[in-house]
């Protein structure tokens, strides 16, 4: 009697180790990142205390484009930004043009610029990555406990450019429309490809359609 | 009284003695050149190795007597050879974590017994405890590879999350920054995520279990190019390598000469020669008295493809 009391407690102390030794849990519950920053209220306080006020100090493509052509290190060292080493950088810019093409993921627009009239896209779908968060070089990285709150930060500015900035200029531009914008450009120091360069809009303006609201 | 005196004078001569020994020994300290412990996670992936080495080769360069530690996946091994760094007196640690927060407590250690550390691509989760963490920019490099798996799926299809440690930074900024841009696509449906631990051999086994209950899937993105590789080859075992896209993180070898073979679709290029030598540089700086250091330098990730390989090598720029 006395030995199955004690196999019994032995095994009840076996299962309850055991139970509270394995738990199972979904992977996607597994996140590196700290759950008290509120990266949204970040974003939408960088976008107006921040990035907004930077637009002022973005370079002209027409002037950066001369620039990059004929002196590359120069135009990098003036006018982009990076967070840390590597090729990859980014610059605020804005310029004004036709739109020649409007596409199912951009909107293509040649500047009025002597001579060589270039070419941008305007992205309008794949509105992804850092180009608008580290463009501006006032936000860093040792702001932030960890890389994932920061990383958090830049989809939250990414997502304010889907939901407010391109919607209303995606309804009406149309080729033939002039437009005028401010954004973020990422290009590679070492591997410069000036053929296919995309902005990310920030700001983004329908100039005949504000003409025609006025008359 | 004379043995008194002979006492007092073999007394005097031992005492004498040892101070000569401990001063002798206390200029061979200073003449000896610092030591640079380099713990990395595993060796047992050849981009590691390639860390390691790289990080061993700067410190030499730079004048540093050094020794790599493997970690073998595990902080408790992780924990022995920090304490046997500073137990030997290590000047400082390069040092590839393998837990983000199970990590935190030997750089702590470690910096509070003035040996400084120097993450080099994997981050530890505190600000305070290294002197300063080099870490690649994950999250960016794979918004471009989702950016390219997204346009080259037509926004359509099913596929298969490959994860690398759960408890690694790196896993979660590569999957979110993949997410980030992916998750936008209703029409691109993951039908599993499972982790194979950043190995080729468990994310072959892993693939070829998944591949039972999908068989009809059109692509795999892996957290590194091992995993990469090891789905890969699950693939051309079930006669499926054609027709599955497979994206990979890292510029390993086998990779590299994969995209230009057409047997992988692209990867993330990381530098790790730019960290190993950025850690060896800044523990430099920190023995001839710099102490203001960036707590966190990130480091930019290249997405490679068949239309750019042309550029790039295995870890890096083509010379």
């Amino acid at each position: 009697m006395k030995k199955s009391v004690k196999y019994i407690v032995f095994l009840a102390v076996v299962a309850v180790v055991a139970y509270n030794s394995v738990y199972f849990k979904a992977l996607d519950e597994v996140k590196a990142g700290t759950s008290s920053f509120n990266a949204a209220k970040y974003a939408g306080e960088f976008w107006t205390a921040r990035l907004i006020p930077a637009l002022k100090k973005s370079v002209s493509y027409n002037v950066l484009l001369p620039l990059l052509q004929t002196e590359k290190d120069k135009a990098f060292e003036q006018y982009s930004h990076a967070l840390g080493i590597g090729n990859i950088r980014y610059f605020l810019v804005k310029g004004e043009g036709e739109v020649i093409s409007v596409d199912e993921n951009e909107v293509i627009v040649r500047l009025d610029s002597a001579g060589q009239r270039p070419e941008l896209r305007l992205a309008t779908e794949y509105v992804f990555g850092n180009a608008v968060r580290d463009a501006s070089g006032s936000l860093h990285i040792n702001e932030f406990e960890n890389s994932m709150d920061f990383n958090n930060v830049s989809a939250e500015i990414n997502k304010i450019i889907r939901d407010k900035v391109i919607p209303p200029f995606r309804s009406k531009v149309k080729k033939g429309d002039v437009v005028s914008f401010h954004g973020a450009i990422e290009l590679n120091r070492e591997y410069l490809d000036l053929k296919r360069v995309e902005v990310i809009p920030v700001e983004l303006r329908i100039k005949n359609e504000e003409l025609r609201m006025k008359i | 009284m004379n043995k008194l005196l002979k006492s007092c004078l073999t007394a005097l001569g031992c005492v004498l003695f040892g101070v000569a020994l401990i001063r002798c020994k206390t200029r061979q300290t200073t003449d000896e050149p610092k030591k640079i412990a380099i713990v990395v996670s595993t060796l047992n992936n050849p981009w590691f190795v390639f860390l390691a080495e790289r990080a061993q080769a700067k410190a030499k360069e730079l004048g540093y007597e050094s020794k790599v530690f493997d970690s073998q996946n595990n902080t408790a091994q992780e924990t022995d050879h920090f304490e046997n760094a500073i137990a030997s007196g290590y000047n400082a640690i390069l040092f590839n974590p393998t837990d983000a927060d199970g990590s935190i407590i030997n750089v702590k250690n470690a910096t509070a017994a003035g040996v400084p550390v120097f993450c080099m691509d994997r981050e530890v989760n505190a600000n305070d405890a290294a002197t300063s963490q080099i870490l690649s920019d994950s999250y960016s490099g794979c918004v471009s590879i989702a950016k390219y798996f997204v346009e080259t799926l037509n926004k359509k299809g099913k596929y298969v999350e490959i994860l690398g440690m759960v408890g690694d930074n790196n896993t979660w900024n590569r999957s979110k920054g993949f997410h980030s841009v992916v998750d936008h696509y209703p029409d691109l449906k993951m039908v599993a995520q499972q982790s194979a631990d950043f190995d080729r051999n468990k994310a072959m086994e892993v693939l070829e279990s998944i591949l039972q209950a999908q068989p009809d899937i059109d692509a795999v993105f892996c957290g590194n190019d091992a995993m990469a590789m090891g789905a890969y080859q699950a693939l051309v075992a079930s006669g499926k390598a054609d027709k599955v896209k497979v994206f990979g993180f890292d510029g390993a070898e086998d990779v590299v000469l994969s995209i230009q073979q057409g047997k992988i679709m692209a990867t993330g290029m990381q530098f790790p020669e730019v960290m190993a030598e950025t850690a060896a540089n800044f523990a430099d700086a920190y023995f001839k008295g710099k102490r203001d250091f960036p707590k966190k330098m990130p480091v930019a990730v290249e997405l490679v493809r068949k239309d750019n390989i042309e550029n790039y090598a295995a870890y890096g720029k083509k010379e």
